[in-house]
């Protein structure tokens, strides 16, 4: 009996939303509503908030796939870049930088004293930023536990569909290290 | 007065009135699971279509967008042409004679 008549206390507490619902609190004077119409959402509300939607996806899903198709016919053209400090590198090292605009992320790892390696950053996946895991000496994705090969820039295993974005390089006078283009790693599939 | 007009009226036509609301109901909520279930297709494709896109399939892109809208168009002629209507008063404006 009394753990019922604590129950029923306790649902009253819980339920209670009378005065939120009146908005006579201070800081509701100033927009008041009714919280319990609110709540409420009528049938045919929600089937148009539905049409709604499934417009917004549509276009949405044409909108991606169109920028994405339009990115993909863009011819790039690349100019030389120096990447500052790559010739002091320590060798089994990574290091950030962009190429070819600030936007576009890239990584290098120095393999060995003569070589070098050069990836766009972003996973090929769902665009993550991949990163040289030095023990094992290949680029990991945190998010979804891509691999890929260092010296090829191939799956090694995960889900990316396909290689990672190759950045030629360039060794100029003095050990300076230059990139020189940029294309993306490609599948059979890919048109 | 519509307690009156309850009190008045006969057992088969409340059954008949009854049943009337039970199918228009049944309509609207059919309606709203289509709505439901063409919104998680097109979540799905939309997922799919940056899933390709990243991947540069882009020869999937196509069919991904004209799935997406087929389920829109399909959702327009859902909200826009297909409701709920009486048994009498059809979409097309026949009134259908009442039986009796």
């Amino acid at each position: 009996m009394n753990s019922e008549k604590h129950a029923k206390v306790i649902k009253e507490i819980l339920s209670d939303e009378r005065d939120v619902r009146e908005a006579t609190r201070e800081h509701q004077k100033d927009f008041p509503y009714d919280r319990g119409e609110e709540a409420q959402v009528t049938r045919r509300e929600f089937c148009n908030f539905l049409a709604l939607t499934s417009t917004a996806l549509f276009f949405g899903a044409a909108g991606f796939a169109g920028k994405a198709a339009l990115d993909a016919r863009r011819e790039q053209t690349f100019a030389p870049a120096l990447i500052p400090n790559a010739a002091n590198m320590p060798v089994g090292s990574a290091l950030n930088f962009a190429y070819p605009t600030e936007k576009d992320s890239a990584i290098l790892v120095r393999v060995s004293e003569a070589e070098y390696y050069a990836y766009g950053q972003k996973c090929t996946h769902l665009a993550c930023p991949v990163y040289f895991e030095k023990e094992h000496g290949r680029f990991e994705c945190p998010c979804h536990e891509g691999a890929f090969d260092v010296k090829t820039g191939n799956v090694m295993y995960g889900p990316p569909p396909r290689p990672l974005d190759r950045i030629e390089l360039e060794r100029r006078e003095g050990g300076e290290v230059w990139a020189k283009s940029r294309t993306a790693g490609e599948t059979e599939h890919a048109i | 007065m519509q307690s009156e007009t309850t009190a008045t009226r006969t057992t088969s036509e409340r059954v008949r009135v009854g049943r009337g609301v039970r199918g228009r109901a049944a309509v609207s909520q059919a309606r709203l699971i289509l709505l439901v279930m063409i919104n998680v297709a097109q979540l799905w494709i939309l997922a799919a279509a940056v899933e390709a896109a990243l991947a540069r399939h882009f020869n999937i892109l196509v069919p991904l967008v004209v799935a997406s809208g087929v389920c829109w168009l399909i959702t327009l002629s859902i909200v826009l042409w297909w409701r709920p209507v009486s048994r009498r008063h059809t979409s097309t404006g026949y009134i259908r004679p009442q039986k009796k």
